[in-house]
């Protein structure tokens, strides 16, 4: 316990250098949480029967508050072309979440998400270095292309394709049927996958092949919360567009594009404090941290 | 290679892939409710389930008997759906799934009007028919006895007006008729229903 307690203090020391605690470290808090739900609901479930919490980030029913994955959602109600109402308002907070502040449930919840920074970070810890190469990259518009086929792909089959692929819910599918079937699906083997192609890029599925993220940075185009450079500031050293796990170049602002999912690594990494999180309200920008209301 | 040539290609092979000939294209497209392989209650007939379905296990991860199993890839485009084996452990109604599927691809019923099926006797396979035993099994296992399996002349026989199709009786049934059947089955009639307007 002692020994733990003084390590954590040590690396808080660290990591901290005077600043507050760094997105970074929020958003690992925070994907670990959200991982620790879905790994320990299936044993809530099975052994204590409390149903409170109940699902994965499929559809998540939070006591009598459900949410659904918009694009799930989306396909079942392109393909059977009808509404049904406690699906369309499961639907809502996700939607509206990924409106305003973009796709933030891909970086900050997401379980493939999580898996794959654990992964960067073991990555990192082992071979030492401090930014992770990209070898494969592929246009990024392929995301549009990859949302377009799915859908269409899955009305011509009759049937949602991704719902049963979708990786982030396939994390919870699995790690279900292990605790109550004692079986592993075959499936998994995808999961397998996306892991070995972070090894070739960083996040090479969650970039381009992922329709769920394709739809959410579709619906997060117009967002209000957006990463802003200060050009006074920024010296072009590059660090942020080595850090950004998309690959992208907050330098030249593509943070503000629609492939940002809003992580907060290349604030992160920024020593001119050139990145900010600004907050757009019909034009008029509002930035983060200057709180004013 | 051109693009549009690579395209067209990967379209072509991947429409193509259901259509496969043999069980390989038959078996990805093909329905999983059979004799004894029901959906759970309140399911929307099979014609529409498996686009309203959006496999996310939550009835599965709420039915407190294990009833429910949840389909893998073998199963094709209905993989991820739920599915009830009644022989293996039937559905014993309690109706927690209905309550919390999100699609409406299990709708809020009650009950009695559940309707995942029909219980079929096999005259030729029940011991009580033959003649052999005096078995009853079905009947006393009936949770609605008297209404869903009544006993003419010492032989049960089934009302579909009140059957729920909840298989308690095929998985209580102890003659095994080979092939995941007993003498009393399960046939999926409503969920072959065509979906009006």
């Amino acid at each position: 316990m002692n020994t733990s307690a003084g390590g954590k203090d040590l690396i808080g020391e660290d990591l901290g250098k005077g600043r507050k605690m760094a997105y970074g470290r929020w958003r690992f808090l925070m994907l670990s949480i959200a991982f620790l739900l879905i790994l320990l609901n299936p044993f809530l479930n099975y052994f204590w029967h409390v149903h409170f919490i109940q699902g994965w980030y499929q559809s998540f029913g939070f006591g009598s508050l459900w949410f659904v994955s918009p694009l799930e959602g989306l396909e079942s109600l392109l393909l059977t072309k009808s509404l049904y109402l406690p699906s369309l308002i499961g639907m809502a907070i996700p939607v509206l979440i990924a409106l305003f502040l973009g796709r933030v449930f891909c970086s900050w919840i997401c379980p493939v998400s999580f898996l794959l920074e654990l992964f960067d970070r073991v990555r990192r810890l082992i071979g030492r270095k401090k930014f992770l190469k990209n070898r494969l990259l592929v246009a990024k518009r392929v995301l549009w292309f990859t949302l377009l086929a799915e859908i269409i792909l899955s009305m011509i089959l009759g049937v949602p394709l991704f719902v049963f692929l979708s990786p982030p819910g396939l994390i919870g599918r699995e790690i279900m049927v292990v605790v109550f079937f004692r079986t592993l699906a075959l499936e998994g083997g995808i999961l397998l996958l996306i892991v070995l192609l972070d090894l070739l890029t960083r996040r090479f599925f969650c970039r381009t092949f992922c329709p769920l993220g394709g739809l959410l940075a579709f619906l997060g185009r117009k967002r209000s919360l957006r990463v802003h450079v200060d050009q006074a500031n920024c010296t072009q050293c590059g660090l942020c567009a080595k850090s950004c796990p998309m690959g992208l170049l907050p330098n030249s602002g593509e943070g503000a594009s629609a492939y940002c999912w809003n992580c907060g690594e290349c604030l992160d990494s920024c020593r001119h404090d050139a990145l900010h999180f600004q907050w757009q309200q019909n034009g008029y920008t509002v930035s983060v941290t200057d709180q004013r209301s | 290679m051109q693009r549009r040539t690579f395209l067209k290609l990967l379209g072509t092979g991947l429409t193509g892939l259901s259509f496969l000939p043999g069980p390989a294209g038959a078996k990805l497209l093909q329905s999983p409710v059979a004799t004894n392989r029901l959906r759970p209650p309140g399911a929307v007939p099979e014609e529409i389930f498996a686009a309203r379905c959006i496999r996310c296990g939550r009835c599965v991860e709420v039915c407190p008997y294990r009833s429910i199993i949840m389909l893998d890839i073998r199963a094709g485009i209905h993989a991820g759906t739920p599915l009830v084996e009644v022989e293996k452990i039937p559905c014993y109604l309690c109706m927690k799934c209905v309550e919390v599927c999100p699609t409406g691809s299990l709708e809020r019923i009650q009950q009695q009007d559940t309707r995942m099926g029909l219980a079929v006797i096999n005259r030729f396979h029940c011991v009580a028919w033959l003649g052999t035993i005096l078995c009853r099994t079905c009947y006393d296992k009936c949770p609605y006895a008297e209404k869903a399996i009544r006993l003419d002349q010492l032989r049960p026989v089934i009302d579909a007006s009140a059957c729920t199709g909840c298989g308690i009786c095929t998985s209580a049934c102890p003659v095994a008729a080979g092939d995941d059947r007993k003498a009393i089955n399960i046939e999926p009639l409503y969920a072959r229903q065509k979906v009006s307007g």
